[in-house]
C-alpha cells in the first residue's frame, strides 16, 4: 500500500511524455514517418509494442499502420505502438510539429491562400455532407409518362443511374448528398443514351458541371430545351426495330377496313 | 487517325461494292449461291453512307481546326505483389514491390501505393526511389496531384525534407515550401471488399483503369479474367450505345483506354430471354462511333452502327444503320434487312434546322423464286420494298412572351416520302410519293407559384401546355392536331410529391370531299362481335385523360411512385376494337396515347437498391377489367447497374 502510494507521488511529480496518434508512412534511416509528411528522429533505444496489449510484437513499422508515437522532452521517438486498426486521437500533432526534421526551412505556398470572396460569398471545400436538389425543367413536348434521370461522369454514363420524380408536367426533381469539393458533370436523359438532353440550339450539348462547396442545402435549377429524340421531322430510328414504311395516317391501329363490295 | 482510316477503308469499299453490285442485279438475281457475296457488298455500301457522313466529315473539321484538342490525361502503368480496386470509392491500393511508371518519364518505387481516381491523384511510400532522367532520389513518400501538375516529396538524404515539383521539373525542387494538410493521407478502404484484385494497371489519368489478369469474387468465388476495364471519363461520347433496352444487363468491358473501349453483355428481356452480344465504342470529345451486334448468340440478330460528330458548334451530324439479319450462327442468312438514317443539324442565331434522311431495305437477299427463304413450314418471306424519306425541319428557339410568364417555340417543315411499292391508296391512286408539310407551335407557362409562394412545401404549382399543328400532304387531305396539357403540383415535403393533370388531345384527319372515302362509316364485326358506335368516327379523334401522380422516396435508395388515369376519349375504347399499342422488349408499351386505350389503370412503380451498385426496379399496371384485361402482360423488371 505505502508502495503504491509512493509510486503515484513519484509519477505525479515526472513530466507527462508528450503522445500522438497518426498513421505511418515510413520508417528508415533512423527516422519515423506520418502521413503529416513529418519525419521524427527515433531513438536507438526504441521500443515497439503492440498497441492493443501493450507488449513487444514481431510487427515492424510500416506504411499504411496506425500507431502512437511517444515522444521524450528532447523530441525523439523512444516508443512506437502498433495498430492494424485505427487507434482513438490522442495527443495535439499541432504540439509535436517542433519535432519534426527537415532540412530546409518552411515557407508559404501562394497556392494554398484561402479563396477569395465572390459577390460576398467565400466557396469552402472541405468535404462536408451537402444535400444538393436538382430541379429540371423539360421541354413541353416531353411524354407525360416519361422518366427523366441523372446520367453523371461518377457512373460512369450510365443513362438510368439516377432517376428523377415528377414534381408536374414539366418538372422533375431529385436529391443527392454530395461531399462539399465533389466536381460532378451531368446530363439529363430520358433512360437511353438515345434521348440524352440537347442544348437550346438543337445541338448535342457539353456535361453540366456543378463543384459542391460546403452548404446545408443547396438547390440546383436546370432547364432542358431539347431531347436528342425528339424530332419533329420524322420517326427516328431505335435499336433493334425496324422501321415501317412512312405511314400519313394518324390513327395507326384503326380496326380492319370493312371488305370491298363484291362486284 | 482511326477514323480517318476506318473512312477511308469504307469509301474504298463503298465504291468497290457499286460497281460490283450492278453487275450482280443483271446476271445473278435470285440464285443463292451467290447471294451472300453481293450482300456482303451491299452491307459495304449502306455501311458507308453512315460512315462516310459520320466519319468523313468529322475528320475534315478536324483539320480544319474548327474544335479544341481533348484533353489527355496522364498514362499510369502500376505493377505491385498485389493491387485491389475498390469499386465504391473508386480508390486503388497496391503494395509489395510497387512500381510505377508515369507519363512524364519518372519511375517510382516503393511499398505501398494508393490512388483515388476522382481526385486524379496518387500516392507511393514507404522507401520509396524516384528514378528521373537526371539521377535517383530516395525519399518517403512520393504524391503526385496529376489535375493540378504539382509532385509532392518527402526525400531523405542526411536527414528529411519536404520538396515540391513543379510541372513536373524535376530538376528544380521548391524545398520547404508547404503542402496541402492531406497530401501524403491514405484512401480509407478498411473493412472493404475489394471489386477486383490483379497484378497490374494501366491507369488513364481522369478517364479510365485498365487491368491485367485479374481476379473478382462473383457469387463468393474468385473467378480470374484476362483483363478487366472500368471507365470514368468525363466524356459521354464513350457512353453512346446502340443496344436496345434489357431488363437486366451484365457488361464485362474487355479492354479500352481513352478512345476506346471493348465490352461483352450478358443481357435477358422478356422476349429473347438471354443471350450474349457485343459492342465496341470509339470516341473523343467531339465524335463517336459504336458498332454492335445484338444478341449474338441468337438467330435474329442486329447490327447496328452509330457514328456521331460534331463539326462546329453549330453544325452536327448523327447516323444510324441497322443491319437485321436471321441466321443460325454465321450460316447464309435467311432474312436481311437493312434500314439507315442520317440526321443533321445546323444551329442558326434564334432557330435550328434539321435535315433526316431515312431509307429501309426490307430485304437484301435475292429474290427467291419461292418467295421465301428457309423451310415452308416457318418462311422467310422476301419483300422488295426499299422505301426512303426526307425531312427538312426548322425550329424556333424557346422564347418567352415579353413580360409574361408564357414561353413559345414554333416549327416548319416539308418532307418527301416514296416507295416504288406504294405508300398509300386513295381513290383509286396508288401513290408511290407522298410530299408533306407542316406548320405548328406550342405556347406553354412552365410554372405559376398558386397559395403560399414563400414556403415551398405550401405552394402550388400551375403549368400548361398547348401545342397545334396542321399537316398537309399531296395525297388531298390534311391532319390537324391539338393538345392541351395542364397540371397542378405539390411537394408536400422532401419525401412526398403529387400532381393532378388533365389533358385533351384532338387529331382530325381531313379529306373534305373525299371524307366519306378514307373514313366511311362503318360497324366492324370481329371474333363475332360488333362494335356499333364505331360507325360514328369520321377520322376526329379526341382522347381526354385525367391523371393522378405521386411520389415517395424516403430515402435515395428506395422511391415508389402511382399513376392512377382516366381516359374518356372518342372513339370509345371497347374491348378487342383496336389493336394493342407496340410494346418494347421490357414490355412497356411504345406509344404514348393510342385508341382504344382502357378507361381506367394505375401503375406502380418501385426502384430499390438491392446493392451500392444495383437498383431493381420493377412496374406493373392494372387496368381494372378492361375486357378480359385485369393485369399488364407482366412484370417490367429492369437490373440497372
Amino acid at each position: 500500500m505505502i508502495g503504491a502510494l509512493l509510486a503515484c507521488a513519484l509519477g505525479a511529480g515526472a513530466p507527462t511524455p508528450l503522445r500522438i496518434t497518426a498513421r505511418l508512412l515510413d520508417f528508415q534511416q533512423g527516422f519515423v514517418f506520418t502521413t503529416s509528411g513529418d519525419g521524427f528522429r527515433v531513438s536507438p533505444h526504441l521500443r515497439i509494442l503492440d498497441a492493443k496489449t501493450g507488449k513487444p510484437t514481431a510487427e515492424q513499422p510500416a506504411p499504411r499502420l496506425y500507431a502512437r508515437l511517444t515522444f521524450d522532452p528532447k523530441g525523439v521517438v523512444t516508443e512506437l505502438d502498433l495498430s492494424r486498426t485505427k487507434l482513438p486521437p490522442e495527443g495535439n500533432p499541432a504540439e509535436v510539429q517542433q519535432f519534426a526534421v527537415a532540412l530546409s526551412p518552411s515557407y508559404p505556398n501562394p497556392e494554398l491562400a484561402p479563396p477569395k470572396a465572390v459577390n460576398g460569398f467565400t466557396p469552402v471545400y472541405t468535404g462536408k455532407k451537402v444535400l444538393v436538389v436538382f430541379t429540371v425543367r423539360v421541354p413541353p413536348t416531353t411524354p407525360l409518362t416519361a422518366t427523366v434521370y441523372m446520367t453523371t461522369d461518377q457512373s460512369g454514363w450510365n443513362p438510368q443511374a439516377i432517376p428523377m420524380n415528377r414534381v408536374d408536367a414539366l418538372h422533375f426533381q431529385v436529391s443527392r448528398v454530395l461531399r462539399s469539393g465533389t466536381k460532378l458533370r451531368y446530363l439529363y436523359d430520358r433512360g437511353s443514351i438515345q434521348s440524352i438532353e440537347y442544348g437550346r440550339n438543337g445541338m448535342q450539348r457539353p456535361p453540366r458541371r456543378l463543384l459542391v462547396s460546403n452548404a446545408d442545402v443547396r438547390a440546383v435549377r436546370n432547364v432542358v430545351y431539347n431531347w436528342a429524340d425528339s424530332s419533329p421531322t420524322g420517326q427516328l430510328l431505335q435499336p433493334n426495330a425496324i422501321p415501317t414504311p412512312y405511314n400519313p395516317a394518324p390513327f395507326p391501329n384503326l380496326p380492319p377496313s370493312p371488305p370491298p363490295p363484291p362486284r | 487517325m482511326a477514323f480517318l482510316a476506318l473512312a477511308r477503308r469504307r469509301l474504298v469499299a463503298r465504291n468497290d461494292s457499286e460497281a460490283s453490285a450492278r453487275e450482280d442485279f443483271s446476271t445473278l438475281e435470285g440464285t443463292r449461291a451467290f447471294v451472300l457475296p453481293r450482300l456482303i457488298r451491299r452491307l459495304c455500301h449502306t455501311a458507308a453512307l453512315a460512315v462516310v457522313f459520320g466519319v468523313a466529315l468529322s475528320s475534315t473539321a478536324q483539320a480544319a481546326g474548327a474544335l479544341a484538342p481533348p484533353q489527355v490525361g496522364q498514362i499510369i502503368h502500376l505493377h505491385a505483389k498485389h493491387i485491389a480496386f475498390y469499386y465504391n470509392r473508386f480508390v486503388l491500393t497496391a503494395q509489395g514491390n510497387v512500381r510505377v511508371q508515369t507519363g512524364d518519364g519518372a519511375t517510382v518505387t516503393g511499398q505501398v501505393f494508393t490512388m483515388d481516381l476522382k481526385l486524379d491523384r496518387f500516392l507511393v511510400a514507404g522507401h520509396v526511389t524516384v528514378t528521373w532522367k537526371g539521377g535517383v532520389l530516395h525519399g518517403a513518400a512520393f504524391s503526385d496531384f496529376l489535375a493540378f501538375h504539382r509532385i509532392y516529396f518527402v526525400p531523405l538524404t542526411t536527414e528529411p525534407d519536404r520538396w515540391t515539383y513543379k510541372n513536373g521539373d524535376f530538376a528544380h525542387p521548391l524545398k520547404g515550401r508547404q503542402m496541402p494538410g492531406d497530401t501524403f493521407d491514405f484512401a480509407h478502404t478498411e473493412g472493404q471488399r475489394p471489386f477486383l484484385t490483379s497484378s497490374s494497371a494501366v491507369i488513364g489519368a481522369d478517364s479510365y483503369v485498365r487491368f491485367g489478369p485479374s481476379r473478382m469474387p462473383i457469387f463468393g468465388v474468385q473467378t480470374p479474367l484476362p483483363s478487366f476495364y472500368i471507365g470514368f471519363s468525363s466524356n459521354p461520347n464513350l457512353s453512346q450505345n446502340s443496344l436496345a433496352g434489357s431488363n437486366a444487363d451484365i457488361t464485362y468491358n474487355i479492354t479500352g483506354n481513352a478512345y476506346s473501349t471493348t465490352a461483352v453483355h450478358l443481357r435477358y428481356d422478356t422476349q429473347n430471354k438471354f443471350y450474349y452480344s457485343f459492342e465496341q465504342h470509339l470516341a473523343d470529345a467531339n465524335k463517336y462511333l459504336v458498332f454492335s451486334v445484338n444478341p449474338l448468340s441468337l438467330p435474329s440478330k442486329y447490327w447496328n452502327l452509330v457514328t456521331g460528330a460534331a463539326l462546329s458548334s453549330r453544325f452536327q451530324i448523327h447516323t444510324f444503320s441497322q443491319l437485321h439479319t436471321y441466321q443460325y450462327g454465321f450460316s447464309q442468312p435467311l432474312e436481311v434487312q437493312q434500314a439507315s438514317y442520317i440526321n443533321l443539324t445546323q444551329a442558326f442565331a434564334e432557330s435550328a434546322v434539321q435535315a433526316n434522311f431515312q431509307f429501309v431495305n426490307y430485304s437484301l437477299l435475292g429474290q427467291p423464286a419461292s418467295g421465301f427463304y428457309g423451310p415452308s413450314t416457318s418462311p422467310h418471306y422476301w419483300i422488295p420494298n426499299h422505301p426512303s424519306s426526307l425531312q427538312l425541319g426548322a425550329t424556333t428557339f424557346d422564347h418567352k412572351i415579353g413580360r409574361s410568364p408564357f414561353h413559345y417555340t414554333l416549327n416548319y417543315g416539308i418532307g418527301f416520302n416514296h416507295s416504288s411499292y406504294g405508300l398509300q391508296n386513295f381513290g383509286g391512286v396508288n401513290y408511290t410519293t407522298i410530299w408533306n408539310h407542316y406548320v405548328g407551335g406550342t405556347i406553354y407557362l412552365p410554372s405559376l407559384k398558386i397559395g403560399e409562394r414563400y414556403n415551398p412545401y405550401k405552394a402550388y404549382y400551375l403549368n400548361t401546355t398547348f401545342s397545334a399543328q396542321r399537316q398537309w400532304f399531296s395525297v388531298p387531305h390534311h391532319v390537324d392536331s391539338t393538345d392541351l396539357l395542364t397540371s397542378v403540383s405539390r411537394i408536400f415535403n422532401q419525401r412526398l410529391s403529387a400532381y393532378v393533370s388533365y389533358e385533351v388531345q384532338n387529331t382530325g384527319d381531313y379529306y373534305n370531299a373525299g371524307q366519306q372515302v378514307a373514313y366511311s362509316p362503318y360497324v366492324p364485326i370481329i371474333g363475332g362481335v360488333s362494335y356499333p358506335g364505331y360507325a360514328a368516327f369520321k377520322g376526329v379523334a379526341t382522347l381526354h385523360t385525367l391523371s393522378l401522380g405521386a411520389t415517395w422516396s424516403p430515402n435515395p435508395n428506395f422511391t415508389l411512385s402511382v399513376l392512377a388515369r382516366k381516359h374518356t376519349d372518342f372513339p370509345n375504347p371497347e374491348p378487342g376494337l383496336f389493336g394493342l399499342p407496340p410494346t418494347n422488349v421490357l414490355g412497356q408499351s411504345l406509344g404514348m396515347s393510342y385508341l382504344g386505350q382502357p378507361p381506367y389503370d394505375i401503375t406502380g412503380d418501385v426502384r430499390v437498391r438491392v446493392l451500392p451498385h444495383l437498383v431493381l426496379d420493377v412496374q406493373r399496371t392494372y387496368f381494372f377489367n378492361f375486357g378480359t384485361l385485369r393485369w399488364s402482360p407482366q412484370f417490367v423488371v429492369q437490373l440497372i447497374p
